[in-house]
């Protein structure tokens, strides 16, 4: 029996004047799962994540999680919705310079409400499950950049979203800390359960992942899992 | 391409950079704008007092005097006050040169009256106003004038009807008493108060785009630009905002003068003409201000050029040393010691000193308070917001002072000065001779007489019946002690004196001097000059004084030797709020110019000195806080748009707008209530210690004293009103922009 998707885009289509970034792309993210979404610059793949995070809205098309459709939600809703069932890395983890890593990585939960212990203590469990034991009180400019990313991949696990999506995590890095982050994001997206999209321009990194989706001109130009190449 | 070019394509093509500028502009702008008008307003006080001159004494002339002229003061039935000028021609009236605005003498039994007066003297019945003056024989014009609203009468007399006391004059007095050393002294303190908040404003604005530039200045070292290159680029894109806002401040200078004439000083508004100021002044403060700023821009690059790549963000910071709290109790200490114990001129120069440093260790101490209260953030937060407010003050606790540290002058210097005026104010009117009510003329022994039968037959007429009474002056003993000659009953009546039921007993002296030999006890009409023994049987009883000018004793004039006559004396009316209008018309118009005084009109005069005082200080604590709200304002915008990525990154995460700006609001709320409440205590202790060294009356604090704090909530509302529409900026921008 095919698994249900956890997120799923369909005839997504997204304008910028009268030029389209996507043009009738359908996508699938089944829970659990890992996929690369690959393509040349301007190809339109961090508009494919925007809208299927609901940062951006479509023009055309419906993009739905567990089910329930997300496109068609207030802003308000949709930023509940990112905060309460998505997390998001970004290329230079774009953390809060004057908080420390332990403080930044609870930052989100603390933001929704949650208390400062129990924010605190989970944000400290997966600094050290991300090998960060010790860099907990140092401030982002006192880490590498692949701490500081693996920081910003633990504030995206710590409130236990289902999608992770990450754009570019490793665009800021060097090839050997890239490829250490990006096994961290997915080990341990792989053991909280939660799906991960990430945007990434570097095919060698994308190989790392089980899928990936190539983007062309705003369409899907191949869609390759574990293997295999599935048609567009 | 040179630095000017550059700066120029860099302003036409960066919104941030021109968004700045634009502000760097107005504050620039606005300080000019308020230096040219405080600069002026010596000068437009020194006018005034030229155009007003005539109204005073001129220098006497003994041979040759055109006229003669008594100047005093009265007062309207609605407590505003008349300045009388009383006129006799010694010469062909045709021949006195006469002052602007003034067409004609008035000949005696008539009057010039100005515009004001002449419409309340149309609007009041003549026995409360109008008979004071005599027949109206015409208008005095705006030139003859200090402001347009002054009441002033020009009243003309025959010379034999002018006091003895009339100064004879070759004409009116040309020039007036030059500019008011208390408005000069309070537009030096304006400039400074003021001027520092607008120039927090245009630092507040450079930082809008600091780190952008810091990031672009950099590329241009890095690519080899030489420090005088990166300086040149910096200059010439401040100097063109700069200059710009100069020329804008001097634009719009007139419509803040227009407005600085409707503010009251001194009795009344201002003429537009008064606020003007020369060609050099001008330049010289359109060119030094924007000045001021570029250099203050090339000061600030130190960091690029000593360091290309710029610093790095996001380390601990070092925390600031305790010394910086030292200066402060120090400082304080020795200005509360000074205060109470200050006597000579040179401790008064030491107390202003130890002010000064009161202030400049303020300076010193508010960024380390701000860090310690951005530690007490972190280690107590509940909230997020609290935990980012007080991260940003512990991390920056100058920048987030220096954004509040032009209110935090302003509200020391207002709190100060709003807790020293009232406690004044309530000293105002405490020395007093007369009773409250009573009404008086101080003249010669010659005209004594004639002055109380002519007021005794005009309220005799308005159907009044209190009477004028002469109190004549003497002095008694050796030891020359004041004593005023009037009967027992009315000495009680009219003066500060309790005389403890003694008026029962037969005519005598009374003092509250015990120890007065009765023996000894002559009587001189002259301070110093022998005296005519007193007859032994004349009785000596107690009496109290209970005002500070009363007289050291009362000599009943029946005690008197037949040929004693006082030299000069007084002529002294009773009067009730009903009547005190008509009273004072019998007594001013009997009075032939000398000046009719009472313990009310003195009061008036200093309350309402005081309250220029007041009004002026909260007028530029309001201006200060419009200034240093908009400067935190800016600030805070600042800050936002400096971390715009992490922000919109934390937004896109789905962080509500609404969370956000919260936290950011209690940042950018914080140090601006924390500096102005801190300096409001502080400028209300010194005030108070200030007072204390004047006076160790009761000190009166009025609900004035929490102006400077709701001030201070305003300016931290105005500073954090920008935060939701700068995330809003950021959360409409592309994720990825910088």
């Amino acid at each position: 029996m095919p698994t249900r998707p956890a997120l799923s885009g369909h005839g997504l289509s997204k304008r910028y004047g009268t030029q389209y970034a996507l043009s009738g792309v359908d996508i699938d993210i089944t829970p659990g799962e890992a996929m690369a979404i690959v393509g040349p610059s301007g190809s339109g793949k961090s508009t494919l994540l925007h809208v299927l995070a609901g940062i951006l809205p479509v023009d055309d098309g419906e993009v739905t999680l567990g089910g329930t459709r997300i496109d068609s939600l207030g802003e308000t809703k949709r930023s509940e919705l990112r905060r309460t069932e998505f997390g998001f890395v970004f290329q230079s983890g774009m953390l809060v310079g004057e908080l420390s890593a332990e403080e930044n990585a609870a930052l989100p939960m603390l933001l929704a409400g949650a208390g400062r212990k129990e924010a605190m203590a989970e944000a400290r469990r997966w600094l050290e499950h991300l090998g960060l034991t010790g860099k907990e009180r140092n401030r982002p400019g006192e880490l590498s950049g692949g701490q500081a990313q693996r920081v910003a991949i633990a504030r995206a696990l710590a409130h236990r979203p289902s999608v992770i999506f990450a754009d570019e995590p490793t665009g800021a890095l060097d090839t050997r800390t890239g490829g250490e982050t990006m096994t961290a994001l997915l080990d341990a997206a792989a053991g909280s359960g939660a799906a991960v999209v990430v945007v990434t321009h570097d095919r060698d990194l994308a190989a790392s992942v089980p899928r990936t989706v190539s983007l062309r001109d705003g369409r899907i130009d191949a869609d390759t899992r574990a293997g295999a190449v599935v048609p567009a | 391409m040179n630095s000017f070019q550059l700066a120029l394509r860099v302003l036409r093509t960066d919104g941030r950079t021109r968004v700045s500028a634009i502000l760097i502009a107005v504050g620039v702008a606005v300080a000019t704008a308020l230096v040219l008008l405080l600069v002026s307003l010596p000068g437009a006080t020194e006018t005034r007092a030229d155009r007003s001159a005539w109204q005073q004494y001129g220098e006497p002339s003994e041979d040759g005097a055109s006229l003669e002229l008594v100047a005093s003061e009265d007062v309207a039935p609605d407590g505003r006050e008349i300045q009388r000028v009383d006129v006799a021609a010694l010469a062909d009236p045709s021949r006195i040169d006469l002052p602007p605005g003034i067409d004609s003498l008035p000949g005696p039994g008539e009057a010039l009256l100005s515009p004001e007066l002449a419409d309340a003297v149309d609007h009041t019945p003549g026995s409360q106003l109008g008979e004071r003056f005599g027949a109206n024989a015409g208008v005095l014009g705006d030139d003859a004038l200090a402001y347009p609203e002054q009441l002033v009468a020009l009243v003309g007399h025959a010379p034999e009807d002018m006091p003895s006391t009339a100064m004879p004059q070759d004409g009116f007095s040309p020039a007036g008493r030059g500019a008011d050393p208390m408005l000069g002294l309070l537009a030096g303190v304006g400039v400074v108060v003021l001027t520092v908040p607008s120039m927090a404003l245009v630092a507040s604005s450079a930082r809008l785009i600091a780190a952008r530039r810091e990031r672009r200045l950099a590329a241009f070292r890095l690519a080899g630009a030489t420090p005088r290159q990166v300086i040149g680029m910096v200059t010439a894109e401040t100097a063109i905002a700069a200059a710009g806002g100069a020329l804008l401040g001097w634009a719009v200078s007139p419509l803040l003068r227009q407005a600085a004439t409707t503010v009251p000083w001194d009795g009344g508004t201002w003429q537009a003409s008064d606020f003007v100021l020369g060609a050099v002044p001008t330049v010289a403060i359109v060119v030094v201000v924007p000045l001021l700023v570029v250099l203050a821009a090339a000061l600030g690059l130190r960091r690029v050029l000593s360091a290309p790549l710029g610093a790095a963000g996001g380390h601990t910071p070092k925390p600031l040393r305790w010394w910086r709290l030292v200066p402060l109790p120090v400082s304080g200490v020795l200005f509360a010691y000074l205060a109470t114990t200050a006597s000579s001129q040179v401790e008064a120069t030491l107390l202003l000193v130890s002010m000064a440093m009161v202030i400049g260790s303020l300076t010193l101490a508010g960024p380390w308070i701000t860090a310690a209260i951005g530690g007490l953030f972190v280690r107590r937060w509940r909230r997020p917001s609290a935990l980012l407010a007080g991260r940003r003050l512990r991390d920056d606790p100058r920048g987030a002072y220096r954004a509040t540290a032009g209110v935090v002058l302003a509200v020391f210097t207002g709190s100060m000065a709003l807790t020293v005026l009232p406690s004044i104010e309530g000293q105002a009117g405490a020395l007093r001779e007369y009773t409250d009510g009573v009404l008086y003329v101080n003249a010669d022994h010659g005209s004594l007489q004639r002055i109380a039968a002519d007021t005794n037959d005009a309220l005799a007429r308005y159907g009044q019946d209190e009477r004028a009474v002469t109190i004549g002056d003497a002095f008694l003993g050796d030891e020359n002690a004041l004593a005023r000659v009037v009967d027992c009953d009315a000495a009680e009546q009219l003066l500060v004196v309790d005389m403890r039921g003694a008026c029962e007993g037969a005519p005598g002296v009374y003092t509250p001097y015990p120890d007065v030999s009765r023996d000894e006890l002559t009587v001189s009409a002259e301070f110093g000059q022998p005296g005519t023994s007193l007859p032994a049987a004349v009785p000596v009883r107690p009496m109290t004084t209970t005002g500070e000018l009363a007289p050291e004793a009362i000599v009943d004039p029946a005690v008197l030797p037949a040929d004693f006559t006082p030299n000069t004396g007084t002529v002294a009316v009773t009067s009730t709020p009903a009547n005190v209008d008509v009273v004072r018309t019998a007594l001013v118009s009997a009075a032939g110019g000398l000046p009719v005084q009472s313990r009310q009109a003195r009061l008036d005069g200093q309350v309402s000195q005081l309250d220029d005082l007041q009004r002026v200080t909260v007028i530029g604590l309001l201006a200060a806080s419009v200034l240093g709200g908009c400067s935190a304002a800016i600030a805070a915008a600042g800050s936002v748009l400096d971390r715009r990525r992490t922000f919109g990154a934390l937004m896109a995460a789905g962080t509500p707008v609404r969370v956000l700006a919260r936290a950011l609001r209690a940042e950018a709320a914080l140090p601006a209530l924390v500096a102005t409440v801190g300096a409001g205590v502080a400028g209300t202790l010194v005030g108070i210690g200030l007072f204390t060294m004047v006076d160790d009356g009761a000190k009166v604090l009025t609900p004035w004293l929490a102006a400077p704090v709701v001030l201070g909530i305003g300016v931290a509302l105005i500073a954090s009103s920008v935060c939701t529409p700068a995330l809003r900026r950021v959360q409409a921008e592309p994720l990825a922009d910088e």
